[in-house]
């Protein structure tokens, strides 16, 4: 660890949560708002996806003077061979995702395990058309069925879909031959058509995109959500704290990170049970607390109701985790998937803090590794226990607190999911399908996916989400965004002050803040089912409805593989900054253009809140006349 | 005067520099690095990174020579040492795109322009208050602003 | 205080004047001049061609004169000088006295002798501004134009006037275009340039003869296969030679271009020459060059002035550029290097290890160490094999003290 406190003295970079930039300002460890500066001159050739190393002939990079790579390929080319590969390896995590729980779900079943929702049990068993003999069976039945799907090879169309998907979007689909294949094979596939100097054909690798959206949205978010709500548990609306004030110094502190809450099935039940308590307590603690970070974070919050014992709160997105870490009374990491940067490691180090994965793909480099495996989760949870506690020991009173108690807000409202969110309308989306036609809410925005820092930590989620709800359009989000939002108080009923007069009243009327927390970026599927099911009731197709998705701050592969979903599903969406596409007029025309001959969908660029803000009222504006109303 | 110093063991060939001359100098009315036209011939960068031979790069920018090649062979007045600032500066309305400016330069910088017309040189980003876009761009401070 | 004069306005005589002024601020610093304006001859078909005026060929400020505290003395032909009385006569009555003399009068077009070329009064050169001015009024009169001679100077007119609708012929003696800046195939790519925009041309064919008026302005050329060729006028591109008048009146040592010795002083005490007419180089850098080293000379700054290298040209018609230096001629015991795409056109011609003669059409951009290397001699040995690659990075050198570059050749 550096200590040569004249180098922590160079800039941060912003934040939307101005009191976590001034903690982040004056922490004696380096942290990813530090890094900013030093990473702020950027490549160009790769800020504009024309640089490509798929060879040893490589890097090639576009010039007036170098048009084409040694081997001919063309800026379109090399564009949409980089945006395929990004698209394809996003699909991934989330497949890898969705294959873990399925496969929790199986074994809780084959285990007669704990099953928190029989009521998300038959859901999913009547849309996907499973029986079972007994709510076990269901289980595996359930499980099989998607894991059949993931596992057909990429030329054999996945069953699913047409269950899973909204009619006329698969008609759709079906016509623009973009159906797809194995979900596991589709990535495979793709991976294949993006090496050297394979595909060259820009326009049909940006379709291959939309049939990887497909897999990836019905499969890896929609499927995980409703999936892990029969182990995990339904999600509730309810208000919960917020932010680093959520650390209580007096437990034996876990910070979760990652995005997979299946893995953690075991181990929050355990952690509660009397003989590990004691353990805590004859470590000197009160027992234990788990500490939401990341989207997992999220997914335990979404699901708090049940872990109200266990789980203290959310803190923060994936770029505060450095500094929740900093503040000295978290003893581990258990993470299990991405959004775990590499940057706490030095941290980690310095404070003596345990790190453990769970999950081999997200290994850190000075973290034991503990994978889960259902067969000796008992022993593999026993073992992390006691290295917790043994960090524990090691490090309170060795290493100096720094906590943050200000920080974030105590009544923020968690746990919407489409399932909370219509039974608090009176179990009919009627009443918001009403508040939408008379205008009072003028129309919903998707505020989704990451956090990033490189132009401001949340700094541009935080500006659209205030310019949207000003202008009465509802928010829901799902993601890190979430994270953030929620930190700087826009998730608490008091919120509903910056709205506009009308989404004013409604806020008022109703109780609830004008940004809605759907929770994790896996919820992305939940918002989409929310589309969906107003879509029905409305006899109408999803790129009609006054909707709008917007990743402003994208920040990873995965979030790429989610917007291709929300094209595939016709919808508008808004980035922040371009996905390294703009060095090809071609794949950004087809994207930003194009795409609306195509699905209806396409993407929008704006790196401001206030004109992007602008744009996406503008086209709900245009789908609300489209609709008369 | 203020000239561009190099150091060429610290350049790592990355072009910043060719893409904040190109940003700087571009004439299309855009601005931000996402809507620059890298195919476009006409955004040509005013300096170059070439290959050493033996896996480094040496940085070829204009010297705005003491005793400038280019301007003693500027038969139109075009070229010209500004002896109050230093800079071999240029002016296209006077060029009449003969370059003997291109001939001359022993060490082959300026360019001639897509058109014929014109040539491309270095001007110090003289419309920035900043200093030249290319040095700001340097993530490895490869080449510096320094007075001589 | 001393007084200095400048015969010439051109490329030696405007940086002789400048240079001067630089090192001696208080002094008194007279040009005179044959045009009332100074004017750039490189860019006199762009006046020629309608495309610029006056001002707008002009290599310096409308206010240069002022600006710098210079006499100007316009339209005016120095006669003679007196190197006793250290006296320039010039015009009908009017001297000047001088300390220090450079003549810098440039060079003037020369007419072959051909029956009635040397007499009649539509036959012009493309030298001065005043060259342009009788060919714009002749032009209002008849657009046939006859070229004699296919350098730079005659394509230059030819491009100018092709673009106001002239019916042009162009008759060279060589067998190609530009024959001392071009070779064959370089010299094709010009000509259907040319030839596309309205331009006959007749290579390797003289004129002999003409037909001419009353007024014995040539109305026809016949050409030595005995065509004849219908005209309105005629230019002549065939040749210039120093003017060397003003030294012969005057005593001072010339032959074929006025003497200088390697501090450009001529036999004449405080006289000194520089440009065209010391016939050391007929390239403007060059006489800029050696009116810089005059000029120093006769500030009191010794100031050797080395051999000009003066086989190198650049060309710019249509688009089509070129850049021609060394002596792509001598290739006798060389080795012989090309490049062709259907862009770019390179020629290198290799001797003993050194580069002698490198000719590149299309785009020449950042081609200027060529003529480094050539005039230098630099040995290129080991590099041929990426001949037309070269740049400054292969001779990469810093000048750790200012900061510029500097050659390092083993």
């Amino acid at each position: 660890m550096n200590s040569c406190t004249g180098c922590l003295s160079r800039n941060t970079c912003q934040s939307a949560d101005k009191p976590m930039e001034d903690y982040i300002r004056q922490l004696p460890l380096e942290t990813a708002h530090h890094r900013v500066e030093g990473q702020s001159t950027k490549c160009g050739f790769g800020l504009q996806g024309v640089c490509c190393r798929l060879c040893a002939n490589g890097p090639c990079r576009v010039t007036p003077e170098a048009p084409k790579g040694i081997c001919g390929a063309n800026a379109d080319t090399i564009v949409a061979r980089n945006f395929l590969r990004a698209v394809a390896a996003g699909s991934g995590c989330y497949i890898h995702v969705v294959e873990n729980t399925a496969r929790q779900l199986k074994n809780t079943g084959l285990h007669k395990d704990k099953i928190r929702s029989e009521k998300a049990l038959n859901h999913l068993a009547e849309l996907l058309g499973v029986t079972g003999t007994d709510k076990y069976d269901l289980c595996v039945k359930v499980a099989d069925a998607v894991l059949s799907d993931l596992y057909r090879p990429e030329y054999e169309p996945m069953e699913l879909v047409e269950k899973l998907a909204y009619a006329p979007r698969v008609k759709r689909w079906k016509e623009l031959g973009i159906m797809p294949g194995g979900a596991k094979g589709e990535v495979f596939c793709n991976v294949v058509k993006t090496s050297t100097n394979l595909s060259s054909d820009p326009v049909e690798m940006l379709i291959s995109c939309l049939r990887l959206g497909i897999s990836t949205g019905l499969y890896g978010l929609q499927l995980t959500n409703l999936l892990n709500d029969v182990v995990l548990g339904d999600p509730e609306i309810r208000s919960a704290p917020v932010g680093m004030n959520v650390i209580d110094p007096d437990y034996i502190n876990i910070l979760i990170t990652g995005h997979q809450h299946s893995l953690f099935t075991y181990i929050q039940d355990r952690l509660l049970e009397e003989d590990v308590v004691a353990k805590a307590k004859a470590a000197g603690a009160k027992g234990f607390k788990l500490v939401g970070c990341t989207c997992v974070g999220q997914d335990l919050q979404l699901r708090g109701a049940h872990y109200t014992e266990i789980f203290d709160g959310h803190a923060g997105n994936n770029y505060i985790s450095e500094a929740v870490l900093s503040c000295g009374a978290i003893d581990a990491v258990l993470s299990e998937f991405n959004c775990t940067l590499p940057g706490i490691e030095p941290i980690c180090e310095e404070l003596k803090i345990k790190q453990i994965c769970l999950d081999v793909v997200a290994k850190k480099a000075n973290a034991d590794l503990i994978p889960f495996d259902y067969e000796t989760r008992q022993a593999d949870g026993d073992r992390i226990i006691d290295e917790v506690i043994g960090a524990y020991k090691a490090r309170r009173g060795n290493v100096p607190m720094n906590l943050f108690t200000s920080h974030g807000n105590r009544n923020t409202l968690t746990g919407v999911s489409e399932g909370s969110l219509k039974a608090f309308l009176g179990g009919s989306w009627k009443p918001l399908i009403d508040l939408i036609v008379s205008g009072k809410i003028k129309g919903l925005a998707g505020v989704v996916g990451c956090s990033s820092v490189a132009y401001g930590h949340d700094t541009l989620t935080a500006a659209l989400t205030k310019e949207l709800i000003a202008r009465d359009i509802l928010v829901l989000t799902a993601g890190c965004s979430s994270g953030g939002l929620e930190n700087i108080g826009l998730m608490t009923p008091e919120a509903a002050d910056l709205a506009g007069p009308n989404l004013k009243a409604v806020c008022k009327q109703l109780g609830v803040p004008p940004v809605l927390n759907f929770g994790p970026c896996l919820a992305i599927g939940r918002l989409e089912i929310v589309a969906t099911e107003i879509a029905r009731e409305l006899g109408v197709d999803l790129p009609q409805l006054p909707l709008v998705i917007s990743a402003a701050q994208w920040l990873e592969e995965q979030a790429l593989a989610d917007g291709a979903f929300a094209l595939a599903l016709g919808l508008p969406l808004h980035l922040g900054v371009p996905p390294f596409i703009t060095g090809s007029s071609l794949v950004t025309k087809v994207l930003t253009e194009d795409m609306t001959g195509l699905t209806g969908g396409r993407v929008i660029i704006d790196p401001d809140g206030k004109s992007a803000a602008d744009k996406l009222e503008a086209v709900i504006e245009e789908k609300r006349k489209a609709l008369n109303i | 005067m203020k000239r561009i110093f190099i150091d060429p063991t610290k350049c790592d060939g990355c072009k910043n520099c060719s893409l904040a001359c190109m940003e700087a100098h571009r004439q299309d009315g855009g601005t931000g690095i996402y809507t620059l036209d890298l195919q476009d011939p006409s955004n040509q960068s005013r300096n170059r990174i070439l290959t050493d031979g033996k896996g480094g790069y040496n940085p070829i920018f204009c010297r705005h020579c003491d005793i400038p090649d280019c301007a003693g062979a500027c038969m139109s007045g075009a070229l010209q040492k500004n002896m109050d600032n230093g800079l071999v500066e240029y002016d296209a309305e006077k060029c009449a795109a003969c370059y003997m400016c291109v001939m001359s330069c022993r060490y082959g910088v300026p360019a001639i322009s897509p058109d014929r017309k014109r040539v491309i040189k270095c001007d110090f980003c003289a419309h920035l208050e900043e200093g030249p876009a290319c040095v700001r761009a340097c993530p490895k401070k490869a080449i510096e602003v320094r007075e001589v | 205080m001393e007084r200095f004069v400048i015969i010439g306005a051109g490329a030696a005589g405007i940086r002789a004047a400048q240079t001067l002024r630089k090192f001696r601020p208080e002094d008194l610093i007279t040009v005179i001049s044959i045009d009332d304006t100074v004017h750039s001859r490189c860019m006199l078909h762009k006046y020629l061609g309608h495309e610029r005026d006056a001002q707008g060929i002009s290599f310096v400020e409308a206010d240069f004169f002022e600006k710098n505290d210079i006499t100007h003395i316009a339209g005016e032909k120095v006669t003679k000088i007196d190197t006793g009385l250290k006296m320039v006569y010039y015009g009908e009555q009017y001297s000047a006295p001088y300390d220090k003399l450079l003549i810098a009068a440039g060079s003037g077009f020369f007419i072959p002798p051909i029956p009635h070329f040397r007499e009649a009064p539509n036959v012009f050169g493309f030298r001065d501004f005043s060259d342009a001015l009788k060919i714009d009024e002749a032009f209002l009169k008849g657009k046939r134009v006859f070229i004699v001679g296919s350098g730079l100077v005659g394509l230059d007119a030819a491009s100018a006037l092709c673009e106001r609708g002239a019916q042009i012929t162009i008759a060279e003696m060589a067998p190609r275009v530009m024959p001392l800046q071009t070779d064959d195939y370089a010299a094709s790519i010009y000509q259907k340039a040319f030839e596309a925009h309205g331009c006959k041309f007749l290579l390797g064919v003289g004129a002999t003869d003409a037909v001419v008026d009353e007024k014995g302005n040539i109305t026809e050329v016949i050409l030595a296969t005995g065509e004849h060729i219908p005209c309105d006028f005629i230019i002549m591109a065939a040749g210039v030679r120093p003017r060397i008048e003003i030294a012969q009146n005057s005593g001072i040592a010339a032959e074929r271009a006025i003497q200088v010795d390697d501090h450009l002083r001529t036999s004449a005490p405080d006289v000194y020459a520089a440009g065209d007419c010391t016939g050391l180089s007929g390239v403007w850098p060059d006489a800029a060059a050696q009116g810089e080293a005059a000029a120093e000379n006769m500030a009191g700054i010794d100031t050797v002035y080395e051999k000009p290298y003066p086989f190198k040209n650049t060309s710019n018609f249509f688009g089509v550029t070129m850049l021609s230096v060394g002596r792509l001629d001598l290739t006798e015991g060389a080795e012989i290097l090309i490049h062709r795409t259907p862009k770019e056109y390179k020629k290198a011609i290799i001797k003993d290890g050194k580069l002698t003669g490198y000719l590149s059409l299309g785009d020449i951009s950042n081609s200027g160490l060529y003529l480094h290397l050539i005039k230098n001699g630099i040995d290129v040995s080991g590099k041929t094999d990426k001949i037309f690659r070269l740049s400054f990075s292969d001779f990469y050198g810093i000048n750790e003290k200012n900061g510029e570059y500097a050659y390092s050749v083993s």
